[in-house]
């Protein structure tokens, strides 16, 4: 399926945005590789990625691998199927109550977000399921057939059905799912979804799963009827990609599907170009875009999480752990009763935009950019946009007046507090987690993110930034770099000192689904890698540490234990709460030749010397063309880099390189202008 | 307004709110993920927080709002008794009289030094709070109804638990001797202690990082903000003086009522806020120590704030706070408090509301459920051959807002801890939950509904003793503006098919079989029927 028997040889990264629909091509023979642009279409995202591929003849018989935000959109503006849900009986609710807990302690008027399935069209059925798997009370099927027509008469497409304890024991939830399938509904059980223990965050991911993938079947069915002789892949949020035909049946897999791509993008370029301590790649992921920022840890691998949430809904299936604050070149710039500056949470977004965007009025974080020299009007997304700066002025003056600041010191203000923000989220996944940034990369992309990625590496001792020449399509070059990857989980509960055989022999059945599903993905043998892990913790704990199966699981997770919370209990039993199994099909990435090094002299990019406003005062700074810049070119300290979608400002005290593969390398000194 | 914005700079200002959030935040991670109950891990009962030298509070993550005022007087109470601390040492502490708010709630004080082991100056203090599932006393998770302290369990007065560096272990010996559960204890006091460490480091680190000048300086103007907040508030609110009265059921020994009074008085950019004419303390263990009144004044007034500041004790400044002593409001030692800090609070943030809808009636919501609904059941778990302990407390309905209906189901003001997993649940105790469900039409009617409680059905596998302490199951959560009352709470017993109502406090002996049905209060509605 993947590009070993594609007929044109052709691979195509697509990744819809909220603006651009971006496309990355990749012609494998000649390792030729090419980007460019579309403006999106929301209301029916399938069209830009139409007309993007009109513009290929070869594409109608390629590879096409797709990071969609039809599952995400359908999600957060809650536009998916209408979804029933099916609980043991006196649990309905238990997808509304959630964990009883509030999301805001100091704020009367919020309010929960609405669960997927209203009241209505939560049905329970008599059975029971006791925690060791037993049968308390056998299911009552007959009595389904009193509740469709509740389900026809709201017309139902799609049903979730999530009973206790259905990972020890699936058969009453696969008896519903064959009853409901065989009368046409799309069904989603969770014993098939995600076999783990929490019935809320099960049911909600159950839930989410069955609300979204009647959306994502529809567009892809769309997509493959325009294209009925391509092969189309999408990407999924644990950063490996998955064939049309499971997408369709899991839509709660691909929902921070564009993200993922920036962040195997990230892992695969840096790889290439970063310097390596003892052979680990630590990289921080860091884009920033209009309306939020996304950041993620690498170490050696990207880093995933099980406690998602998405548009207020827990997703438990292993994800890529990316942070997002809605921080970004749009945030607006506010002062508050209190007389400190604030930015954000409010976002001008596309519309009515920044204030130099020549709609809007408010002072966003992009105003403050230009008011300070930090971007040319004219050069704005290669000059097919100019900016106002007069208007950012008068935007930057008015607030500063409420906090009396004039408009540059005020502007400095603004970036130095979004610029705290996104330090914030940084340490969220850095040190909040243990890592030490002194040993990390960071890697810079998205629109925004050049002009503050030198700052915030500076604020958090990170040595080194990274932007890629693809920083602005990165996430849809990540879709080319994906292997195809499928996650299994089961939990099972067993003594954490059980037999290696009775491990292995509850592992069995895990791993021959994994290979099946891989070879049904078209991938031979050979290429196909299954890596098994155990979730263990002290019996009484309740939350697990994941660690890598071994011949030796307690002593693995004493070691683990230790490393993570500092101490460890010997004398305590053990538990083996799930089995994890990953099956990954490795796909060959792109390749990319390295350039010879040519001359440290960059002139030859050098545009011209512009003011830019510092805390100590104005400077004229040299301006380099980011386009023209050639391996091997040094630049002065400080500088700007200024490319078609984004500019890259290097401090005083750094110094830039640009390596054989026109990746700009910038080491951070440590003073500031 | 130009007065208002002081010599600190709103730029630097913001940074540091961020920054000293941020380090409480991260304490509160550590916690939560090496902590080893279900009830710190899964329910998220615990608090971290950042103090300056002098013990004021300077931020404190967004966790549990009970211990929102009652933090700093913890950090009071250690510096009081060890005014010479140094470096490495750790005070441990539960008593209520003693800087605590009820006996499970431990809190491990630790004072910050810089780095350099030359000059040991202080640069203030990281404190983590944390409910321990079971302190002793006479009732498994030490949530009894009880007549005096000494039978609610073990009481930590201030004590070094870590003296220079080294771990005191005779005080851990002793404190592990008298709970129920001690390889539990000693997990989570573990996690507590990594917490602290967490705290010092990197407070250290931003000493390094920006001087001691510009933290110390930040600190003060950070506690100036949330103050020039507060100021700001209480201007917008019309000068006057505002009473309401509402009632706690009972103290689990008598019938009675027990009145709770509070009169706020506004004057410009002043508040006094005035509990005199509450009831006396009482017998039973609902007394409220001063520094649970101090969080609930705090809490209602943070959340009149509405924007997001800083959770520091700037928000007190210009508020004075008047709680007789002896009164249920301020209890004297060594009256019984198991139940102040979970449902005495929660009536207190209710007479406070009702006062002050009388200044912004489009700002306060009718009642909340106005309990927590605590359930302890505790004995031999037959199935793992060792004693449990198993603590929760149930949400219930909000009180309908004069623009919304009430949310349903969901813990209320001055608690925020998650349920405990219906699997989760029957896997570690002998006990299986029979129903888990919205209670439909409990909220009180009006212009706006309040929001409705839960029905929450436990049966018992085993023999076990359960104590249940809730309140609102004579009194009624309130409505506001015509809004009906929200339906009171019930407890009842399932023995054999045959339901049979229990008291809204006391302790049970319960077979096996028997199914224990809590069904928690609506909230308050607002405005009259349209």
């Amino acid at each position: 399926m993947v590009a070993k028997n594609a007929s044109s040889g052709l691979r195509i990264g697509v990744d819809i945005g909220g603006t651009f629909t971006d496309f990355v091509i990749y012609e494998p023979h000649n390792g030729r590789l090419q980007t460019f642009k579309v403006l999106s279409t929301p209301g029916d995202p399938a069209q830009a990625v139409l007309e993007g591929l009109r513009r290929l003849p070869e594409a109608a018989r390629a590879d096409i691998i797709h990071g969609s935000t039809v599952a995400t959109n359908a999600l957060l503006e809650r536009k998916g199927a209408v979804t029933a849900l099916i609980t043991t009986r006196g649990f309905r609710d238990v997808l509304q109550i959630g964990r009883q807990n509030r999301s805001s302690l100091y704020d009367w008027s919020a309010d929960p977000p609405p669960p997927l399935v209203p009241t209505d069209l939560r049905l329970e059925v008599d059975e029971r399921v006791d925690h060791t798997g037993s049968v308390i009370h056998a299911l009552e099927i007959q009595k389904l057939d009193d509740l469709l027509p509740t389900l026809q008469q709201a017309g139902v497409a799609s049903v979730a059905i999530c009973l206790l304890f259905s990972f020890l024991y699936p058969d009453h939830e696969k008896v519903l799912a064959a009853e409901l399938r065989r009368l046409g509904f799309f069904v989603s059980p969770s014993c098939e979804v995600l076999p783990t223990y929490r019935e809320y965050e099960r049911t909600s991911t159950t839930c989410v799963n069955a609300y979204v993938t009647p959306i994502l079947d529809n567009y892809l069915t769309h997509l493959q009827t325009a294209l009925p002789q391509a092969r189309l892949n999408v990407m999924q949020s644990n950063g490996g990609m998955i064939s049309l035909a499971e997408a369709r049946r899991s839509g709660v897999r691909c929902i921070l599907s564009g993200p993922a791509g920036g962040v195997v993008a990230a892992q695969q370029l840096a790889q290439m170009a970063v310097p390596t301590d003892q052979g680990d790649l630590r990289l921080i992921t860091f884009d920033m875009g209009g309306t939020s920022t996304d950041v993620s840890l690498i170490h050696n691998k990207p880093t995933f999480t099980s406690d998602a949430v998405v548009g207020g809904c827990p997703i438990a299936i292993p994800i890529l752990d990316i942070h997002t604050i809605g921080a970004g070149g749009g945030s607006i710039a506010s002062a508050d009763l209190g007389g400190a500056l604030r930015v954000g949470p409010q976002s001008a977004g596309a519309e009515p935009g920044p204030a130099c965007y020549g709609r809007g009025t408010l002072p966003t974080v992009t105003d403050a950019n230009l008011v300070l020299g930090r971007m040319l009007p004219e050069y704005f997304l290669g000059g097919q946009m100019p900016l106002n700066p007069e208007r950012s002025h008068v935007a930057l003056q008015e607030l500063g007046q409420q906090l009396g600041l004039d408009a540059i010191r005020t502007a400095l203000g603004v970036i130095e507090v979004v610029n705290a923000h996104m330090e914030r989220a940084l340490r969220v996944i850095s040190v909040e987690r243990g890592h030490d940034p002194r040993e990390f990369t960071l890697f810079s992309f998205g629109g925004a993110g050049g002009l503050h990625a030198a700052d915030l590496a500076r604020r958090l001792s990170i040595p080194r930034v990274l932007i890629s020449p693809l920083a602005s399509t990165l996430s849809a070059y990540g879709m080319l770099a994906a292997d195809v990857a499928k996650d299994y989980t089961q939990t099972v509960m067993l003594p954490g000192d059980s037999p290696i055989p009775e491990i292995e022999a509850t592992l069995a059945p895990l791993v021959a689904q994994a290979q099946a599903d891989l070879l049904a993905e078209g991938l031979p043998l050979e290429h196909i890698q299954v890596t098994c892990a155990l979730d263990m913790r002290y019996r009484g704990q309740s939350f697990e540490l994941t660690i890598p199966f071994t011949s030796q699981p307690s002593a693995d997770f004493h070691a683990a234990h230790q490393r993570a919370y500092g101490y460890q209990q010997h004398q305590s039993p053990t538990e083996l709460v799930s089995l994890r199994v990953r099956a990954v099909g490795l796909v060959k990435p792109p390749h990319f030749t390295q350039a010879a090094r040519k001359d440290s002299d960059p002139s030859p990019a050098y545009l011209a010397h512009y003011p830019v406003a510092y805390a100590s005062g104005k400077r004229s700074i040299p301006f380099y063309r980011g386009e023209a810049l050639q391996p091997g070119n040094r630049l002065p300290s400080p500088a700007a880099v200024i490319r078609s979608d984004t500019i890259i400002l290097i401090g005083a005290a750094d110094t830039a390189e640009v390596d054989e593969y026109l990746n700009l390398l910038i080491t951070l000194g440590s003073e500031t202008i | 307004m130009a007065d208002a914005l002081t010599a600190y700079d709103p730029i630097r200002l913001e940074v540091f709110k961020h920054f000293f959030a941020a380090i409480a935040e991260e304490m509160g991670a550590v916690l939560c993920k090496a902590s080893y109950s279900p009830n710190i891990k899964e329910r998220r009962d615990f608090s971290c927080a950042l103090f300056d030298t002098q013990g004021q509070m300077v931020a404190q993550a967004a966790h549990i709002p009970v211990h929102l005022g009652s933090m700093p007087l913890s950090v009071a109470a250690a510096i009081s008794k060890f005014p010479n601390l140094v470096p490495g040492d750790m005070v441990i502490l539960n008593d209520p009289y003693l800087g605590g708010t009820h006996l499970p709630d431990i809190t491990l004080v630790t004072p910050v030094f810089s780095a350099v082991p030359s000059q040991a100056q202080l640069l203030g203090f990281v404190a983590s709070r944390a409910h321990h599932a079971d302190v002793g006393g006479i009732t498994p998770g030490s949530m009894p109804i009880s007549s005096e302290i000494f039978q609610e369990g073990l009481i930590i007065p201030p004590v070094k638990l870590a003296q220079a560096g080294q771990m005191n272990q005779s005080v851990l010996d002793l404190l592990l001797a008298n709970v129920r559960t001690p390889q539990e204890r000693l997990g989570d006091l573990w996690a507590q202690v990594a917490a602290n460490q967490r705290g010092v480091q990197r407070l250290q680190e931003a000493v390094a990082h920006y001087g001691t000048t510009e933290i110390f300086q930040s600190m003060q103007a950070l506690l100036a903000y949330t103050e020039r907040m507060t100021r700001r508030l209480l201007q917008t609110l019309p000068d006057g003086t505002y009473s309401f009265a509402d009632a706690l059921d009972s103290d689990g020994f008598s019938d009675q009522p027990v009145p709770i009074q509070v009169s706020i008085t506004i004057r410009g950019e002043q508040a006094v806020v005035d509990f005199t004419g509450s009831a006396p303390q009482q017998k039973g263990s609902i007394n409220a120590v001063y520094a649970i009144t101090l969080s609930a004044v705090y809490y209602v007034f943070r959340c009149l704030i509405g924007l997001d500041v800083p959770n520091n004790n700037g928000c007190l400044a210009p508020i004075q706070v008047i709680a007789p002593e002896g009164s249920v409001v301020n209890a004297r030692h060594p009256s019984p408090v198991a139940g102040g800090n979970v449902e005495t609070s929660q009536r207190i943030v209710d007479v406070l509301i009702g006062a002050l809808a009388q200044a912004c009636p489009h700002l306060a919501p009718a009642a909340s459920q106005g309990t927590m609904n605590n359930l302890t059941i505790g004995g031999w778990d037959p199935r793992q051959h060792k004693p449990f302990a198993y603590y929760e407390t149930v949400g219930g309905g909000m009180g309908a807002r004069p623009y919304a209906d009430g949310p349903s189901a969901l813990h209320s003001h001055m608690t925020n801890t998650l349920n405990t997993p219906v699997e989760a649940l029957e896997y570690a105790y002998p006990l299986r939950v029979r129903c888990y469900a919205i209670r439909r039409g409990s909220g009180g009617n009006g212009c706006w509904r309040g929001g409705d409680g839960i029905r929450r059905d436990l049966e018992l596998l085993t023999d076990a003793q359960a104590t249940i302490l809730s309140e609102r199951r004579q009194t009624r959560p309130y409505g506001l503006s015509g809004g009906e009352p929200g339906l009171p709470g019930e407890n009842v017993l399932i023995r054999g098919g045959v339901e049979t109502p229990l008291p809204g406090k006391g302790s049970i002996q319960l077979q096996s079989g028997d199914i224990l049905s809590l069904r928690t209060p609506g909230g308050g509605g607002h405005g009259g029927n349209q």
